[in-house]
């Protein structure tokens, strides 16, 4: 039996993924904890129930006892709600099964020079999954972006797989690495040397958080990382927290917006998305 | 462009130059006890605004000519359109409506030289209008504002010289059709036939881009200064299209440095008219849809396209000649129809759908062993509709209008080169999504049967509303790229062209099918109740050939997939795939040219129409709230754009209630 993955979204024509439009598919379950991670639905890797609260009239019927298969985890009935507040994040399927899906729309990719982009959550933590998905999607334009929190082995063997990498470098002091994102960056920066010599193309995406990662200590020190590779800075999206209450979660960041002020001035090659 | 000039007219200031006159009060009562001829009264009350007109110059503008005539009078008593009603078939006002009129000629040939063709009327409208054009340019000259008295001693008498006076021209012109009562009147392929007067212009030194581009903004004016006289459904459904782009008869691309000036003069002015369209094909380089897509980013809901390798094609097929349809135009939205020599009227019915399902639904279901038993129950009557909508249509009549028979050629009175009848088709996808669910869980799984399907229905959910969630969310939905509901909207649409097909209406002329919906997504969905695909009553249908409001859609790529399966060539009336993007989907240079990149592949993949709107929800949002601080905002209704602030209700929350796409 080919090991099942477990994937939280399929998004057509993203425009910041990598080269083109293109389908971003959301692996769910990620190692980190980064405090402003605007998916919170891809953190476990478990399908899990999302309450819409603002389509939610709290009519009662999803609670009703069911007797649905499929309900029995969440103690909810999924088809009960006639405006779609109650669904699950998280759909278990095969390389096989994806890759036919994805299938369906390689023309269309290929006219757009587009192509696939592996998103999460993070990607590594289903390396096999994704691995075999890259061997089925021959032909396509192969993109992951990864916080390249994996050990050296699973990092290049998938990214030897991928025609581009959007590679994420997020605070450069350990310490801070530890305390906002709940690990250590030691093998992030790692893999990155890795990945600076391997002759792959990729871009360093750097998110600007207010106060935690947008400090000139910080973009100075990643510039130094980065040297002259591309760097593509994400200003601090404002609605993060937007998802939180859906999985029953708190986000504990502000909304304020970055500072106006030229971030790319730190770097020898970067670009504001 | 002068930005006073833009603010003066954004600022309603001109407004202060109307006026009423009693003159023209009870015009149709002294009319019919005279017994005037329609074209007798036509000319006279052409003849009677153009004398009540007062010549005003605005600050700093280059292209003159608007309304101070704030009513035009209708030109019949009640009781006589009463009594024509009964003889004859009135479409909408019953004015000559959604032409694209011969401008090419007039303004290279002067308003002299046709009067020497015209008859009496013509003549009289003719005499009428250079005698305005002679009191504009007195008040020119003792203003002091020589260079527009030069403009105006050549034209419209003679033929334009150069691209100022060819604008010019132009705009007394429309100005003109608008005054005889003409509405929706589209201006054609401006790039095509203004381009050459720019070029020499150009080439003797006269203009640089930049100083074109300002002359182009200030004429672009024009088209709103009067716009809000002028009749339709909502404000802003003027009809007032500028086609730009496509290829020539002999397939060359049209595209020229004038028509990325419209684009751009569109894009700085923010202004709802004129409404842009471009022209594409499977060779247009991916740089016109870069340009286009920088148009949409600015969030007026231009351009819309269409594409040349389908329409022209389709049109063939319907009998057009192949130079017709190579310079085809659309009409006020997106109906296809021939400048200068066509007369089709590409308007004038619509095919409802799901009101097709809806009553074999209650009529045929319960009796029908298979879905494909059902099916041709639903093919039948779909042929039915058809012989109903068409057999209405008899005896067709317009009020003759004199000034419009001149421009296009060979007249209009009684029809022109083409005659042709356009009936749109609605609620596409709500019939698809319907038809999906009674073959899914009726025929297939067999999870309810007909009788429950039809109580539910008829009591809007409240019996069975279990089925409900079932309906709405878990059903298969045309958008999604599912075989079922998309091959059930390639069977519709085709059922429709194939009952057209030989018919011949009225004018001599045959019927085209097409996949617009015009207004009818509010009217048509208030003729049914709910819908099996578990749309309740009065929720409105999806805008022309787009998926249902609520279904929930993968994203654009599947939608693209869907809507290009259909062979478009057979249903060419026109009436395009309608997508919005959220505001921030534009944010960046690249984004902006992946989303071109999407419009080329669905191009490219055969589909026929495209109009995509940049929408920005919260903006919307608060502009229902507080709309003196939101008179700006623009938002596209379904084949034109409008200031959101000016519409009803119901139009607003249709924008709303739209499928967004997001990064």
């Amino acid at each position: 039996m080919p090991e099942k993955g477990i994937i939280f979204d399929i998004k057509e024509l993203t425009v910041h993924d990598g080269p083109g439009p293109r389908i971003t598919v959301f692996v769910k379950g990620c190692p980190l904890r980064c405090r402003w991670c605007h998916n919170p639905e891809g953190l476990t890797a478990k399908p899990q129930l999302l309450w819409k609260e603002n389509l939610c009239v709290h009519c009662g019927r999803c609670f009703v006892p069911c007797g649905h298969e499929e309900c029995r985890p969440y103690g909810r009935c999924l088809h009960a709600c006639e405006r779609g507040a109650l669904s699950i994040a998280g759909e278990e399927m095969t390389a096989a099964q994806l890759a036919k899906r994805l299938r369906g729309y390689e023309d269309m990719l290929k006219m757009m020079g587009g192509g696939i982009t592996f998103s999460g959550g993070e990607p590594l933590m289903q390396p096999e999954f994704v691995y075999e998905c890259a061997e089925l999607l021959g032909g396509f334009h192969l993109a992951i972006q990864t916080s390249g929190y994996a050990s050296p082995e699973v990092y290049r063997r998938i990214i030897s797989r991928m025609d581009y990498v959007l590679q994420d470098i997020k605070l450069a002091d350990p310490e801070a690495h530890r305390a906002w994102t709940g690990v250590d960056n030691a093998p992030i920066l790692e893999n990155i040397r890795w990945l600076k010599e391997s002759g792959r193309q990729f871009v360093f995406r750097v998110p600007l958080i207010p106060g935690i990662t947008d400090t000139p200590e910080n973009l100075t020190a990643i510039a130094g990382i980065a040297g002259e590779h591309r760097v593509e800075l994400m200003p601090y999206n404002t609605m993060a927290g937007a998802k939180y209450a859906m999985v029953g979660m708190k986000y504990t960041l502000g909304s304020e917006p970055n500072r106006a002020m030229d971030y790319t001035r730190f770097f020898e090659n970067a670009v504001m998305l | 462009m002068s930005e006073y000039l833009r603010r003066y007219i954004v600022d309603k200031k001109h407004h202060q130059f109307r006026k009423d006159h009693p003159e023209l009060e009870h015009l149709a009562e002294r009319f019919a006890g005279e017994e005037l001829s329609p074209k007798e009264r036509m000319t006279r009350r052409f003849e009677l605004a153009a004398s009540l007109e007062e010549p005003v110059l605005l600050p700093e503008e280059q292209i003159c000519f608007m309304r101070t005539v704030k009513k035009l009078p209708d030109c019949f008593t009640q009781d006589e359109w009463d009594e024509i009603k009964k003889h004859h078939f009135i479409h909408e006002l019953g004015y000559m409506s959604n032409l694209s009129p011969n401008y090419e000629r007039v303004i290279a040939g002067g308003l002299l030289a046709e009067r020497e063709k015209a008859d009496e009327y013509g003549v009289r409208i003719i005499d009428a209008i250079l005698d305005l054009t002679e009191r504009y340019r007195r008040k020119a000259m003792e203003e002091g504002r020589e260079d527009i008295a030069q403009v105006l001693a050549r034209v419209p008498a003679y033929g334009a010289t150069n691209f100022r006076e060819a604008l010019q021209s132009f705009r007394i012109i429309h100005y003109s059709l608008w005054l005889e009562g003409d509405y929706h009147v589209t201006t054609g392929r401006f790039d095509k036939y203004m381009y050459p007067y720019l070029k020499a212009d150009m080439d003797r030194g006269l203009y640089t881009r930049e100083s074109a581009l300002e002359l182009l903004e200030d004429f672009f004016l024009s088209f709103n200064k009067d716009s809000d006289l002028y009749p339709g459904v909502q404000q802003g459904d003027n009809g007032q299209s500028m086609v730009l782009g496509g290829i020539d008869e002999n397939g060359r691309p049209v595209f020229n440095l004038l028509s990325e000036l419209c684009l751009e003069a569109s894009r700085h002015l923010m202004l709802i008219d004129p409404k842009i369209n471009l022209r594409v094909d499977k060779n247009t380089p991916l740089r016109i849809y870069e340009l286009g897509s920088e148009l949409t980013k600015a969030g007026l809901g231009f351009p819309q396209y269409s594409n040349d390798d389908v329409v022209i094609k389709g049109l063939e097929k319907l009998g057009y000649e192949h130079k017709d349809a190579c310079d085809y135009v659309v009409a006020a939205c997106w109906e296809f129809i021939i400048p200068k020599v066509g007369a089709d009227v590409a308007n004038i019915a619509a095919l409802s759908f799901p009101k097709v399902v809806d009553v074999c639904l209650h009529r045929d279901l319960e009796s029908c062993d298979t879905f494909e038993a059902f099916m041709d129950c639903i093919r039948e009557e779909i042929g039915r509709e058809c012989d109903e909508i068409c057999g209405g249509i008899q005896d067709l009549w317009f009020v003759p209008s004199p000034l419009m028979n001149i421009m296009i050629d060979g007249g209009v009175y009684d029809g022109a080169k083409y005659n042709n009848f356009g009936i749109h088709g609605t609620g596409i996808a709500t019939a698809a999504d319907s038809l999906a669910v009674i073959s899914k869980y009726v025929y297939d799984e067999k999870r309810f049967d007909a009788k429950t399907l039809i109580e539910a229905v008829d009591s809007d959910f409240a019996e069975h509303g279990e089925l409900l969630p079932l309906l709405r969310n878990e059903a298969p939905k045309m958008g999604n790229n599912e075989d079922l509901p998309d091959s059930l909207g390639v069977d519709l649409l085709g059922s429709f062209a194939a009952s057209l097909k030989g018919r011949k209406n009225c004018r001599g002329g045959i019927y085209r099918a097409g996949t617009g919906t015009a207004m009818y997504y509010l009217w048509h969905a208030d003729q049914i109740g709910a819908s099996p695909d578990g749309r309740r009553a009065g929720e409105p249908f999806g805008t022309n050939f787009s998926a249902s409001l609520f279904a929930r859609i993968n994203g654009p790529l599947s939608v693209v997939r869907s809507f290009t399966k259909p062979d478009f060539t057979d249903s060419i009336n026109g009436g395009p795939l309608t997508m919005e993007f959220a505001a921030s989907m534009f944010r960046d240079p690249d984004s902006v040219s992946k989303v071109a990149a999407l419009v080329k592949a669905f191009i490219d993949m055969g589909g026929h129409q495209m109009q995509l709107n940049a929408v920005n929800s919260e903006l919307l949002r608060d502009a229902q709230i507080h709309p003196e601080e939101h008179r700006q905002l623009v938002v596209r209704i379904w084949g034109w754009s409008a200031y959101f602030v000016e519409l009803d209700r119901a139009y607003q929350d249709h924008v709303l209630a739209r499928q967004q796409y997001v990064v």
